[in-house]
């Protein structure tokens, strides 16, 4: 069951972090490898492209017509969840947690840390909840590598520090155990 | 049917149907042409056999049905048509009345002639409101209506009960209008069926709420003098 | 079955109809769910264009710890959300007998204004009857 996309958003409404695992043959830019199925591209040029891409879009990407650029969606994907999770937060109290929705092509699962740090995952629509999935990335995989790291940044503004060889390394392997099951 | 009237009598038998057509009509043209419509030429459609819908047998659609979500829609436009036109509930109730009345003048000379060779002429009150509340009723809605009634204060007064008009079914009346009932439609097809077998009235509808029934309706008849007259005579 | 509310948004996303049936959601003023029923209608939009496979619909479902939302979008636009508990099953079925009210006895209203809110005595009757037939 594929895995679409993974975002995280830290508490000043940034998104610090993004994965893509689907080609959308959006970018031509020369960063990205030409590769034309959705295989999990090598870790090296991605950290590469995820440095950068959250903090400047490279000025030579256009998305064709049509496709948003992955900045876009980065912010669309974080104006959804913020807004659901407060509708869900007022509709149930401030302990309710909104954990995921479903569309007919995809399913979004959300997972919010006491930090207000927040995990999104795209996913196929036959995937399970995957909230304890998040909430391991978080612990085992975020913490581990990005929080614990004595190099990174206390506040992670354009991506800056999240991005580490380690956490890529870990990710992938998790995604693709989660992916095999 | 061309030998029928005398030669200068003013009336031109008339027909639809050109090819039993004797006489020139004067005034109107018939309603089929009479030959086929060029292709791009008009929108209307006619059958090649030149037949229209006055040339069917009568008992022809005797056993057929209307879905209720056609009538449905059909009855809620004509009573947004005659909202536009009115300017009170008591003048929307008499609209909806005359919408009713024109169809009940035919439905009475429908209804006796399919009954065909049993079919006796009313005379008295009780019989007259037992026709419609038996054959009518079946003939529109395809159940008897629900009870039928003698007001014990008024001579005059009959209330036939319907406990859920089907008429009625999707309508909700706003607060504002709660004195309207749309069954004046139906009241004024019984108003058209009594006053055609020579029973002159004015009928009602009104809303009575129960809690069994909510939507119960009940048509108050209410006979002219002249009937009371005569089925004293008749007593 | 237990259904905590019903909301219905028109066409371009305002509130025509809102009823709560068990306890379950906050008690919100009426202000409250048209601002709600103005978000929903726009992120139900963004869902679709944020969607990586193409061609995706908006929102179907949306699940939290203590409540679920199913919103199903008819072709005319009009959108129907059905709060529920998060294990209620069946609740497609409820939708869509939901829908079937709302086509006769609102759609079927001459004095029911298109688009406007709803304010059908038969609508409220037949909705109580077939949720919560006890009451």
């Amino acid at each position: 069951m594929p895995i679409y996309s993974f975002y995280i958003f830290d508490r000043h409404c940034e998104c610090i972090y993004v994965k893509q695992w689907l080609e959308r043959e959006r970018e031509r830019s020369s960063f990205r490898p030409q590769t034309a199925n959705s295989t999990i591209s090598s870790p090296a040029t991605l950290s590469e492209k995820r440095v950068s891409t959250p903090i400047d879009a490279p000025t030579n990407a256009r998305p064709p017509h049509g496709r948003l650029s992955v900045q876009d969606d980065a912010k669309l994907v974080f104006g959804v969840v913020f807004s659901l999770r407060n509708m869900v937060r007022k509709l149930s109290g401030p302990d309710d947690n909104f954990i995921s929705y479903r569309t007919s092509s995809y399913k979004l699962h959300y997972y919010e840390t006491p930090t207000n740090l927040k995990f999104v995952m795209l996913t196929d629509i036959r995937m399970d909840n995957l909230r304890v999935a998040l909430h391991q990335i978080y612990i085992n995989l975020y913490v581990e590598f990005v929080t614990k790291n004595p190099l990174s940044p206390v506040e992670h503004k354009g991506g800056e520090g999240v991005a580490c060889e380690l956490f890529e390394l870990g990710l992938e392997r998790f995604v693709q155990t989660i992916q095999d099951v | 049917m061309s030998n029928l009237n005398a030669p200068n009598s003013p009336f031109v038998p008339f027909s639809p149907n050109p090819s039993i057509q004797s006489g020139v009509p004067t005034a109107t043209p018939p309603l089929s042409a009479s030959k086929p419509a060029q292709l791009g030429s008009s929108n209307l459609r006619y059958a090649s056999s030149r037949k229209s819908i006055y040339d069917r047998h009568l008992n022809r659609t005797q056993r057929s049905e209307l879905s209720k979500a056609s009538f449905a829609f059909l009855f809620g436009e004509m009573i947004q048509y005659a909202q536009k036109q009115v300017s009170g509930i008591q003048d929307l109730e008499k609209k909806l009345n005359i919408q009713g009345y024109a169809i009940g003048q035919r439905l009475l000379e429908l209804l006796l002639y399919r009954e065909g060779r049993s079919a006796k002429r009313e005379t008295r009150v009780l019989g007259i409101l037992q026709f419609i509340a038996q054959t009518l009723y079946r003939h529109l809605f395809g159940k008897p209506a629900d009870g039928l009634e003698k007001s014990r204060e008024h001579e005059d007064e009959y209330m036939l009960i319907d406990h859920d008009p089907v008429v009625n079914s999707h309508i909700s009346v706003p607060k504002e209008m709660s004195q309207l009932n749309c069954a004046a439609f139906v009241a004024g097809i019984i108003e058209a069926v009594l006053d055609g077998s020579l029973f002159p009235c004015r009928v009602t509808a009104h809303s009575v709420f129960s809690e069994q029934f909510p939507s119960k309706t009940v048509f108050l008849i209410k006979f002219e003098e002249s009937v009371l007259e005569r089925e004293a005579v008749l007593q | 079955m237990v259904i905590l509310s019903i909301l219905i948004l028109n066409k371009a996303g305002g509130l025509i109809y809102q009823r709560d049936f068990n306890e379950g959601l906050n008690k919100l003023s009426s202000n409250d769910y048209l601002v709600l029923a103005g978000t929903f209608h726009g992120v139900h939009a963004i869902t679709s264009r944020i969607s990586p496979v193409p061609g995706s619909g908006g929102l179907e479902v949306l699940e939290s710890d203590q409540f679920r939302v199913q919103c199903f979008q008819t072709l005319t636009g009009t959108k129907f959300l059905i709060f529920a508990e998060p294990h209620q099953p069946n609740i497609d079925v409820i939708c869509r007998r939901v829908y079937e009210l709302y086509a006769d006895y609102v759609m079927k209203n001459p004095f029911y204004q298109i688009e406007m809110p709803i304010r059908c005595e038969q609508f409220d009757r037949q909705l109580v009857a077939y949720i919560k037939p006890k009451q």
